[in-house]
């Protein structure tokens, strides 16, 4: 009898074979392994084991048993292999994921790549993954990131993407951190606020698991009561896997992920695999969170150091200050004394002395002298104690008010009159009364000097945006009586007796006050003052 | 007619200060010392004192507070070289503060408007 099967056969051609494939060349002339390859699952052999005669006794019978037994190790050892090398893969995949872990300090490149890995077909080859991290100063659990696709449209176009380029995980974390990061918060941002629960709730689903560190898989999560019925609706599965993030004994975080895609069931390999990989991930954040602290902490102590020198650098120089003060007012004392005494007698002579005596035009030019000697020396002190104005909110109106109310000797004097135009209800300036007043005092003292009888002074104020703008203007004046702008007092004709106008520049620049001098050879001047407004001190 | 006693540690501008304020028709004493100053003080009666600050032993501003302690209706004017001193709080217990010149009439205004002012409260 003819065998319907082609086992007998030493040598074979392609159509001896019904279950002969692409690539079973060698097959043709290797008789055993064609055996055992094909023969073993062909119907035909089959076929012709039960058309063996009674010759070969219950043989015949007894050989199947042997064939299904040989296919279900097979089988199992197909799984096996299957599974070793998915293992294998894992393995792989895990020391890469851990060699980033371990090596970044950046919490989001760290959590970029940790969810990355649960959703990667090369890794756990989850839908999504959600990222929930203890707030211990709030005492909450925060919805912080969650990465995946919303529908099965997204999936699709993600999955295609991936596919297309041939991203690597490390490749995809890093896409992940640098330009996805906010797109995939604001998109889970509504999911991620539901999520949020404080600590104290500890009936909830979440605490629990922290406070027990046992990964869960949860399969029906609407029947579960430690969850709130809108969080249920908001995660839009049945069944999640929740794994506690803890490092040495500190709870961090939970990690959440599911299928909402494919539905794939979860099972008790992706519990303990995602388990596994949540210790190094708890590590790596905490540490991440640890140096981002540390850096924070750095930056606030170099920033304190900084501002410590610069006191430090201050002090001396105010030190520096008050010697120069204490010197100035030392040789204040030292010349004023002598000063008051040779002006003070010389007057005194004056007062008893003939008009015509030969003497007089000595003893007068004594006393101008140590006037001008004693202007002098309050320009030294005033200058020194310039450095270190006393600032005030004032109305500068008041100020001119008072100004004009010190100087009427020299408006008398000098045959002339001011006028006022002052702006009502300015804004008060922050400035140094004392010095301000005195340096207006001084600006108008030299004004009146070169003024010629019947002229006029006007001093107006308004304010100009975030300014106040004062000007002081004449005309009519001596031209050669009249202050040179960026001269230092005294000026080319050595009578003023008020302090120079350089010297006023410079104080009120101090007190952000600019002042700017127009003078022409006809004998006008106008000397414009600009106040900055500070609005936040003023107010 | 108002009696003064200027006390001053240079002579000299005691001198001239006396000089000045007697040709106002007032009658000065002169003290070169707080402690000379203090002894006449306790010797006569004056209607105001005229008062250096920086002085050898103690200071003008030490003498200021127990004149205001032992006699709080005697006005005193700070005559002195710093003007620094208009900013020390123990200065305000004066009734005036003049910065020393060879101008002499600052002082005098100074004295005149204290002694009205002495005048028309003592009236009250």
């Amino acid at each position: 009898m003819q065998p319907l099967c082609c086992w007998h056969q030493e040598q074979i051609a392609r159509h001896d074979c019904p279950n002969f494939r692409d690539g079973d060349d060698a097959l043709l002339f290797d008789r055993k392994q064609r055996f055992l390859q094909r023969c073993l699952n062909c119907h035909l052999f089959i076929e012709d084991l039960r058309r063996l005669g009674p010759e070969t006794g219950d043989l015949p019978k007894l050989f199947p048993f042997a064939i299904e037994e040989l296919m279900t190790l097979r089988g199992e050892t197909r799984t096996l292999q299957g599974r070793l090398d998915s293992l294998e893969r894992q393995g792989s995949f895990l020391r890469e994921v851990g060699q980033e872990l371990q090596s970044s300090l950046d919490k989001d490149s760290v959590i970029a790549m940790a969810l990355t890995a649960v959703t990667a077909g090369e890794g756990f080859d989850l839908n999504r993954a959600i990222l929930l991290l203890v707030n211990r100063r709030s005492q909450s659990l925060n919805g912080y990131l969650a990465i995946g696709p919303r529908d099965h449209n997204e999936a699709g176009q993600i999955w295609q993407e991936i596919e297309q380029q041939k991203f690597s995980l490390r490749d995809m974390a890093l896409r992940l951190r640098e330009e996805k990061l906010s797109a995939e918060r604001a998109k889970f941002k509504d999911l991620l606020e539901i999520l949020s629960i404080p600590l104290q709730r500890t009936e909830h689903l979440f605490s629990q698991i922290l406070d027990s560190r046992i990964s869960t898989h949860v399969t029906d999560l609407a029947a579960e009561p430690g969850l709130d019925p809108e969080q249920v609706a908001a995660l839009g599965v049945r069944e999640m896997i929740l794994v506690p993030l803890i490092s040495k004994r500190r709870r961090i975080g939970l990690l959440l992920a599911d299928n909402l895609i494919n539905n794939r069931p979860l099972g008790q390999h992706d519990l303990q695999a995602l388990e596994t990989f949540a210790a190094p991930v708890a590590y790596a954040i905490e540490r991440a969170e640890l140096y981002e602290r540390l850096e924070l902490e750095l930056e606030r102590t170099t920033t304190a150091n900084q501002r410590l020198k610069e006191q430090q650098l201050q002090i001396l120089q105010m030190e520096k200050m008050a010697l120069v003060g204490r010197v100035t007012a030392d040789v204040a004392h030292s010349i004023r004394n002598p000063l008051t005494i040779i002006g003070g007698n010389a007057r005194n002579l004056l007062k008893t002395m003939p008009q015509d005596h030969i003497q007089r035009t000595a003893i007068d030019s004594i006393v101008r002298e140590s006037r001008r000697l004693e202007d002098a020396l309050e320009e030294i002190i005033l200058y020194s104690e310039a450095r270190h104005p006393t600032l005030d909110n004032w109305d500068i109106n008041q100020i001119l008010h008072g100004v004009i109310a010190g100087v009427q000797d020299e408006i008398s004097q000098a045959e002339s009159s001011v006028q006022l135009d002052l702006a009502s209800s300015l804004p008060l300036v922050r400035l140094d009364f004392k010095r301000t007043g005195h340096c207006l005092r001084s600006i108008l003292t030299q004004l009146l000097q070169a003024a010629q009888p019947g002229s006029r002074v006007l001093i107006t104020t308004r304010q100009q945006q975030d300014k106040i703008i004062l000007t002081f203007s004449g005309s009519g004046l001596n031209p050669e009586q009249l202050p040179e702008p960026g001269h230092s007092t005294p000026n080319s004709n050595g009578k003023s007796t008020a302090i120079g106008l350089a010297l006023c520049a410079r104080i009120l620049e101090g007190q952000n006050a600019a002042m700017q001098i127009q003078t022409d050879p006809e004998g006008a001047v106008l000397i414009t003052l600009g106040m900055n407004l500070n609005k936040g001190e003023n107010e | 007619m108002s009696r003064l006693l200027v006390v001053d540690d240079e002579q000299d501008i005691c001198r001239l200060f006396a000089a000045e304020l007697e040709d106002e028709g007032y009658q000065v004493e002169t003290a070169g010392s707080a402690a000379a100053a203090a002894d006449l003080l306790t010797s006569r009666e004056f209607d105001l004192v005229v008062l250096d600050i920086q002085m050898p032993g103690e200071s003008g501003l030490q003498t200021l507070q127990e004149i205001v302690r032992d006699k709080p209706d005697l006005p005193v004017i700070l005559c002195t070289a710093y003007s620094c001193y208009k900013d020390d709080f123990s200065s305000w217990l004066a009734d005036g503060y003049v910065v020393k010149s060879s101008d002499t009439s600052e002082l005098k205004n100074e004295i005149a408007r204290v002694l009205d002012k002495r005048r028309k409260s003592m009236k009250q």
